[in-house]
């Protein structure tokens, strides 16, 4: 059996935390998209109708990807340490446990897309689906990132949060204009244009594959820096 | 293999070896040092004790050494691969015991047969066989601690480092656990063991103790 498959494994052993990976995105999608439009009216944003929905998606995905991939390193930081120390090394304890996170986030982005196209009738869906993985796997990234670093699962949770908030409120739709370190810019760009029938250019494409692999990497590199031998 | 072929260089070797944490905001800093130039020696066949009032920085010391905190200074010398067992027990709460062998089995790099055969000596001599298929939150802590140390012993390491292993052990238990210790001894192995309170001095080689960072030999 391999170690990405027994990671995965403890964590489909949580009956309560793959209920909630699935229903709080199904939720988040069908009551929060009337919401997230108020809110973009109110931040001087242009988001509205289909692209609000098609949006909360990718946010909903997001959200709880971040918290499992923060929980999920911290929670096994010291036995997944042990483990590096009796001689997997940190790249392959890193590469498992992000691999068996990654499943789980493929399962909560499976969750708000099959919701988001209950709720609306989206233009481009295959555009729609690939973004709101996009979503998953960034904020996958930046819970993991944290929870290798910050084991404290009280501030740990609050910076999850904190960078969710910060990144959604400022992003594409919800204000005038993006800032340059918005993390989800490029996934919301390119989910709003899907929503709303427009598409988007190879450009975004790239940009959002950069990204999202780029944030996948981080998330890698500073797993296997705080798991490391210190010896 | 006899005792008087067994190797009389040290299998783990500190020497002076300091260590130092720091709290509180920018400013007002506080430093304690906690290791001031600790040494020890452990040789193969030799069945070590560290002991010291809690907070003398035996398990600093042991982190140091295992690698899971970086040194300040001194040098240490140690094989690439040694055995370890934690004093809180450093195991996933939702994966089985059998699952747990399974995963140190392959990070210590055994084979299927080598690893099965080790894996059932050790819950045979711990008498934790029939929880092979337990998750270890269903465990009790003793149980776990069981676990905890069939981790560490589960490749037949060169060097054994023991941080309060028996804590949780029954009776009849930590009786074992001593007679384990001194069969692993006998064969070669290196053992240091870590405890705030050694009542089994007459089984140990030698014994240091913790005081001030240093460690001084009784």
């Amino acid at each position: 059996m391999s170690r990405t498959f027994i990671f995965a494994r403890e964590q489909l052993r949580a009956p309560f935390t793959l209920a909630l990976l699935v229903a709080i995105p199904a939720l988040f999608v069908i009551s929060a998209a009337g919401v997230l439009s108020d809110f973009a009216t109110a931040l001087g944003g242009s988001l509205a109708g289909d692209a609000a929905v098609a949006l909360s998606a990718g946010w909903a995905a997001a959200f709880i990807s971040g918290a499992l991939g923060f929980f999920q390193a911290a929670s096994s930081r010291g036995a997944d340490r042990r483990l590096v120390l009796a001689g997997l090394g940190p790249a392959r304890v890193a590469g498992s446990r992000i691999a068996a996170s990654i499943f789980l986030a493929v399962v909560a982005a499976a969750a708000a897309f099959m919701a988001l196209l209950v709720r609306v009738d989206v233009a481009h869906p295959l555009h729609a689906a690939v973004a709101v993985l996009a979503f998953a796997l960034l904020y996958l990234a930046i819970g993991v990132l944290l929870g290798s670093v910050i084991s404290a699962p009280l501030e740990g949770s609050l910076l999850v949060i904190f960078v969710f908030l910060l990144d959604a409120f400022s992003g594409p739709g919800m204000s005038g204009s993006p800032p340059l370190w918005s993390v989800s810019q490029k996934a919301a760009d390119v989910l709003i244009a899907a929503g709303s029938g427009t598409g988007s250019p190879a450009g975004d494409w790239i940009k959002l594959g950069v990204v999202t692999l780029g944030a996948l990497v981080a998330a890698f590199c500073v797993f296997v820096a705080s798991a490391r031998s210190r010896a | 293999m006899s005792s008087t072929l067994i190797s009389t260089l040290p299998v783990l070797s500190a020497d002076g070896i300091t260590k130092a944490f720091s709290s509180g905001p920018p400013w007002h800093r506080r430093r304690v040092e906690v290791l001031r130039g600790a040494s020890l020696q452990v040789s193969p066949g030799e069945l070590v004790g560290l002991v010291g009032e809690n907070g003398s920085g035996k398990s600093t010391l042991m982190q140091v050494i295992v690698g899971l905190l970086a040194r300040d200074g001194g040098t240490l010398n140690r094989p690439e691969r040694l055995g370890y067992c934690p004093q809180q027990p450093l195991l996933w709460d939702k994966l089985t015991v059998a699952e747990h062998f399974e995963l140190f089995a392959k990070a210590y790099d055994l084979d299927e047969r080598s690893a099965m055969a080790s894996r059932d000596g050790l819950v045979g001599e711990l008498g934790f066989g029939k929880y092979l298929g337990y998750r270890v939150e269903e465990l009790s802590g003793g149980t776990r601690q069981k676990l905890n140390l069939s981790l560490a012993l589960l490749h037949d390491p060169q060097l054994l480092l023991l941080d309060e292993p028996y804590a949780g052990f029954d009776w009849e238990t930590y009786l074992r656990f001593w007679e384990m210790a001194e069969q692993r001894r006998a064969k070669g192995m290196g053992i240091l063991v870590v405890s705030h309170l050694l009542a089994e001095r007459e089984r140990l080689t030698r014994i240091y103790e913790l005081r001030a960072g240093r460690c001084e030999a009784l």
